[in-house]
């Protein structure tokens, strides 16, 4: 597909963010308190998650675990030990940069999936727009959490759970990226979807159709930079809910003891019975993690809508 | 209700179903255990072996449509097949055993839900920006933030391990069935209620914010300016014209969410070792028992297809607005 040489004036409009631009949103959505909170704890979370190794040494392991076992909070571990003898700060922390990072590839293969196919089947509209809204309704419907299981367990079966490694994380996680990605695109490629077809209706799609742009530019051109801002909102959002999704898939034991995520740590506090002995210190801290943080994208989120939603409606 | 309206809501769902049923197949196909792999693993049969096998199963016939028809068929008549993990007992008869105390548990906890969180929510967008409406909606955020086994394991060391209100785990105290029936009910009732606190929290946040999103929507309605105009009291125009107006779009989304409330049972089951269908997937998981995980796909699927449904059907009756 080659673009045709546009004219002088046939630039692609960006009618979504006004004069402001970006940046003038990011400020916007930060001078709010719920932006601002969600953003600082966020701040957090990605400095824990960068570098576990500089903050609490390496991943702890049966045989470098040295403190008691089942042990309460004390000076020596802040946070208490497991059932090993590891400390669960270290746990913790290591744990944090495993499910920031699935939920942020997780987060990437959604939204794309669901970008892609949202402008395509705006756009193109037809036959294929009609499929690709069956299967998205269906996604919608049926308890995806179920198939995402059974999806993830047969990859793993299939391809087998060697120790390799992409982008640092093992493969048997990485099937869990995967299978969020194809559970969960639905949404997202719905909102996508619609606000393409009224974009589509806009007087300078129709400009750039006469002069001869091909629809794979205008899409990418005209369409994408458009959307933008929702793509991002819903970026946000995606987060929570792919962190939501990676605890649960884990929890119900689909994690990875060499590589602990949340979910991870709060089954094996679960497997070795922490509630009914009152180990609280065992999940209280993984819980809260993932508490603050889906709090977090949650009031990131609803700051974003806030902060574009004005603009959505006085289009309508 | 316009006939037009009903059939297609009908068809559509049992075009889903169909679909459901559809990807049940391939994934049989995809999964490692399927009898050809299996087959093909032991190194003891002759090729002569494999193949009247194959051909006893069905096996050399393509795959689509002779295997196809054959495994709508199967399903459309109750045969799922045999669970690997307990083994003689067919799938269907296992996910029937799980079936009651996961009904139950949603059930329950979704009438409470309902009630509660419509109540906050409602209370909430009246009065919004009031203090109860800052407590109720931060309370509501903060429960939607938490996955559910994340609000069940506190609830455990609190009021079963500290206090030893009720059991830790399970329905039903192993050999104390001796009593008599509202003995063994209490027993029952005694374990319910911490998995059912645990359902009903996790439900209650998320329908607290859109039920006060729908009522803030409903407040600057015309009718509302009316009833105001006419007089009526503050209470009386939420009660009787607000929240049945507001509650419309509920209808919907709980029957939507339904399928996320099952992920979040499964594990609240799996935290208070309730012996329902979460538990089982959870078994039958670990132990690969993908038959098994199967059935609860098709169940948890066609269940939550029919509430859709329903949910689509009330919605036809309450609103002529969609009766087209």
């Amino acid at each position: 597909m080659t673009a045709p040489a546009l004219p002088a004036g046939v630039r692609p409009v960006v009618v979504a963010s006004p004069a402001t631009g970006a940046r003038g949103a990011i400020r916007q959505v930060l001078g709010r308190p719920d932006g601002l909170i969600g953003f600082l704890i966020l701040v957090v979370f990605t400095a824990l998650a960068i570098a576990p190794d500089l903050l609490v040494g390496p991943l702890q392991t049966a045989i470098t675990g040295s403190g008691p076992r089942l042990g309460p909070p004390s000076a020596a571990f802040p946070f208490g030990t497991d059932e090993l003898g590891r400390s669960i700060l270290n746990l913790l922390v290591h744990a944090t940069r495993i499910s920031m990072v699935i939920g942020f590839l997780a987060t990437i293969v959604t939204v794309v999936i669901g970008a892609v196919l949202g402008i395509v089947s705006g756009y193109v509209g037809g036959r294929f727009d009609a499929l690709t809204m069956r299967i998205a309704d269906f996604f919608l419907v049926i308890p995806t959490f179920v198939l995402a299981i059974i999806l993830t367990a047969i990859i793993r079966d299939v391809l087998g759970t060697g120790s390799r490694e992409v982008f640092g994380i093992r493969l048997s996680l990485l099937t869990i990226v995967v299978v969020i990605g194809i559970t969960s695109w639905s949404s997202t490629a719905r909102i996508i979807r619609s606000q393409t077809l009224s974009l589509k209706e806009r007087a300078f799609v129709d400009r750039a159709r006469v002069v001869g742009a091909s629809s794979g530019h205008i899409m990418r051109r005209h369409i994408l930079p458009n959307v933008m801002n929702l793509i991002v909102a819903n970026a946000v959002l995606t987060f929570a809910g792919a962190i939501l999704t990676e605890t649960t898939l884990s929890f119900v034991g689909l994690g990875d003891p060499f590589q602990p995520s949340w979910g991870q740590l709060l089954d094996a506090a679960r497997s070795v019975g922490a509630p009914g002995l009152g180990a609280w210190w065992y999940f209280v801290p993984a819980g809260t993690c993932i508490v603050l943080v889906v709090f977090a994208f949650t009031l990131l989120g609803s700051a974003l809508d806030a902060v574009l939603n004005p603009k959505l409606r006085s289009r309508r | 209700m316009n006939g037009r309206y009903v059939v297609r809501k009908i068809g559509q769902a049992i075009l889903t179903i169909f679909a459901i049923v559809l990807l049940n197949f391939l994934l049989f196909r995809m999964m490692p255990g399927s009898p050809e792999r299996v087959l093909l693993r032991n190194p003891f049969l002759t090729q002569e072996k494999i193949a009247q096998v194959r051909k006893e199963w069905g096996l050399d016939k393509p795959l689509i449509p002779d295997q196809l028809v054959g495994y709508v068929k199967a399903t459309a008549v109750g045969d799922l097949g045999y669970s690997l993990k307990f083994r003689g007992q067919s799938v269907v008869d296992v996910v029937a055993s799980r079936f009651w105390p996961t009904v139950i548990l949603i059930g329950l906890a979704e009438i409470i839900a309902i009630a509660v969180g419509l109540s906050a929510g409602a209370y909430a967008g009246w009065r919004r920006g009031s203090t109860g409406d800052r407590v109720a909606s931060g309370t509501s955020l903060i429960l939607y933030s938490m996955p559910y086994f994340v609000i069940g394991m506190p609830l455990i060391v609190i009021f079963a391990a500290t206090l030893g209100w009720f059991p830790t785990s399970g329905m039903l105290t192993p050999g104390a069935n001796s009593g008599s029936f509202v003995g063994q009910l209490g027993d029952f009732a005694r374990h319910l209620v911490l998995p059912l606190t645990t359902v009903s929290l996790g439900l209650i946040g998320g329908y607290s914010i859109i039920m006060r999103s729908s009522i803030i929507e409903t407040r600057s309605e015309d009718y509302i300016t009316t009833a105001r105009a006419k007089g009526l009291r503050d209470d009386r125009i939420l009660r009787r014209h607000a929240f049945p107006n507001a509650m419309l779009p509920m209808v919907t989304i709980i029957a939507i969410n339904l399928g996320y409330v099952v992920a979040g049972a499964i594990t609240v089951e799996v935290v208070f070792n309730w012996p329902g269908l979460g538990t089982l997937t959870v078994d039958a998981l670990s132990s690969r028992d993908y038959p098994v995980l199967q059935g609860v796909f098709l169940l948890l699927s066609v269940a939550v297809v029919f509430a859709n449904l329903v949910a689509d059907l009330i919605y036809g009756v309450l609103d002529p607005r969609v009766r087209t």
